[in-house]
């Protein structure tokens, strides 16, 4: 026991000198490195622990502009930057692609004039023309194609499905819940059901639907590459629905909570059929180039008129306020 | 003291947690500086001053008066005292925006042009952005500068003494409202020296004969 008790200490003695001796090293390196870096060099001893060669690696959170710079051009300033230590992340420019949707509506869907209106043409003649999905052979060709990929698609069951969609969709719309929303709305309709709408208040409810919905329009684009296959069906929705848009300080700025209104909508679904999980999902509506405009807002804007000349009135010019062309467009 | 010292814990961690996410004011307290019954000195107020426009009211119906829309804008780190800014601030106080405009384009000082930028930008945005329906409806209903992040340089003296100059910088803020601006009622000397006398005649002597 009085061995092993010896050679404890005897170790334990030589672990201090180890210390005491590192010690002595490292407080001979720290004034050095403190004041002067330039004679260290002389003073270094080989056989010992490379020197510690300070970096200045605190974070400057503010580096004042500056002052008398005489490196005007960027690179000089870079090239100074660098020498200086101060290092610039690499920037990545990027720009993300979407590829679960596509960008628009390929060869969309006219909608004929007469729809749901009351006209001087004999009814058969009307409905001969609305009721035809089977005339246009693009759109056969398309559904063949959809069924191909996803068998429990039928031109019968999907109009209910699609109209379910579409009220769950502006449900979630009027309740902001992104994660809903994204799974029903694609990601090319997302932002424009959403744009300018962060900071409003949406009251949306569905009364009715006045007629069946009935798929009018069957098209299946192929992105890119060959077999890339999205299928794009546009159903034809006559419904009644109340709207009411509040702003940030809850006024009506649209609409009327209590009235509600007959529309007439071409909506348009997609899904990506070669991803087995994909599903159907809204990507966008059409608004025929003889649909009645819309009701204006409450508030009075102001919009830019001509300009004038010193000595005009504006009273004597007779301006007409230009009205924007009825062409078909896509929401 | 806890309760306050439990709300400013609150409000800090807010601010540092979740500075972009906007406010829903459905009748909940997740925005305690909306909350009436909290204390919000002018110090809390100029940390979230940007973030006062992303709070949202609930519909209002319709037998209820209309709301009148409020426009938070400032301007942050500007080269200016914040004393001189003050006289400024105070001057424009209770104004119509137009009224303030013009006072702002023929007064000398360097602070009144980027003040009168900083109402204009505010005007823009309440139209655009905010729902207000006519531009010149809006007075100025908060105006007040604060302090900014100075820098510190060395002033030379003689005699090898030296002083540290700040190199001043403030934060300019302010909140329009829509609709005409309130009345102030503007009491003379003379009436601030009838209530003093009164208040001098209503006192009484209790407990006496």
């Amino acid at each position: 026991m009085f061995a092993i008790f010896q050679t404890v200490t005897r170790r334990s003695q030589f672990w201090k000198n180890m210390a005491t001796s590192i010690c002595r090293t490292l407080k001979y390196f720290q004034p050095i490195t403190c004041q002067n870096i330039k004679y260290a060099a002389s003073l270094l001893d080989v056989r010992l622990v490379p020197v510690l060669v300070p970096v200045r690696t605190k974070k400057r959170y503010f580096i004042p502009p500056a002052v008398n710079v005489k490196e005007r051009t960027q690179t000089e300033q870079e090239t100074k930057a660098r020498a200086a230590g101060v290092v610039v992340r690499q920037q990545y420019i990027e720009r993300p692609i979407n590829i679960s949707c596509t960008a628009g509506i390929f060869d969309p869907y006219v909608p004929p004039e007469g729809d749901a209106r009351l006209s001087t043409l004999s009814k058969e003649g009307l409905k001969q023309r609305t009721e035809q999905l089977r005339q246009s052979a693009a759109s056969q060709l398309s559904i063949r194609k959809i069924k191909d990929h996803d068998p429990d698609f039928s031109t019968k069951a999907f109009p209910e499905l699609a109209q379910q969609i579409f009220i769950d969709a502006h449900a979630a719309l009027t309740e902001f819940n992104k994660e809903k929303l994204h799974s029903l709305v694609t990601e090319r309709c997302y932002p424009e059901m959403v744009r300018g709408n962060r900071y409003k208040t949406l009251r949306w409810r569905f009364v009715e639907s006045l007629e069946p919905p009935r798929v009018v329009h069957t098209r299946c684009p192929d992105m890119i590459s060959k077999g890339n296959l999205y299928g794009q069906v546009t159903v034809r929705m006559h419904s009644r629905q109340t709207l009411a848009v509040y702003d940030r300080f809850g006024r009506l700025m649209l609409g009327d909570e209590d009235e509600p209104r007959d529309v007439l909508e071409y909506l348009v679904l997609e899904r990506h059929l070669v991803n087995p999980y994909g599903s159907w999902r809204l990507h966008g509506k059409i608004v025929p180039a003889w649909a009645p405009p819309k009701d204006p807002i409450i508030k009075t804007v102001m919009i830019p008129g001509p300009k004038l000349k010193p000595g005009d009135e504006f009273e004597s010019l007779n301006y007409q306020v230009p009205k924007p062309k009825a062409v078909q467009w896509y929401k | 003291m806890a309760a306050s010292a439990v709300t400013w814990s609150g409000l800090a961690s807010i601010g540092r947690a979740c500075g972009h996410i906007r406010s829903r004011l459905l009748g909940s307290s997740s925005t305690l500086s909306q909350v009436s019954c909290l204390h919000t000195s002018p110090e809390l107020n100029s940390k979230h001053w940007e973030r006062r426009n992303l709070t949202v009211y609930p519909p209002q119906t319709k037998d209820e008066p209309r709301r009148p829309a409020e426009i938070h804008h400032c301007r942050r780190q500007i080269k200016y005292s914040k004393d001189k800014m003050w006289y400024l601030a105070k001057l424009l106080r209770g104004m119509t925006i137009d009224q303030a405009l013009t006072q702002l384009e023929f007064n000398d000082k360097k602070g009144a042009k980027i003040i009168k930028e900083v109402l204009l930008e505010a005007q823009e945005m309440a139209v655009k952005n905010h729902n207000v329906e006519y531009k010149s409806n809006l007075y100025i209903a908060e105006s007040f500068s604060g302090k900014g992040k100075y820098l510190k340089r060395i002033r030379y003296h003689g005699r090898g003494m030296f002083g540290i100059m700040d190199k001043v910088h403030c934060h300019y803020f302010v909140k329009l409202v829509e609709g005409a601006p309130p009345n102030v009622e503007q009491k003379t000397g003379f009436d601030q020296a009838k209530e003093y006398v009164q208040q001098l005649r209503n006192r009484t002597i209790i407990h006496s004969l």
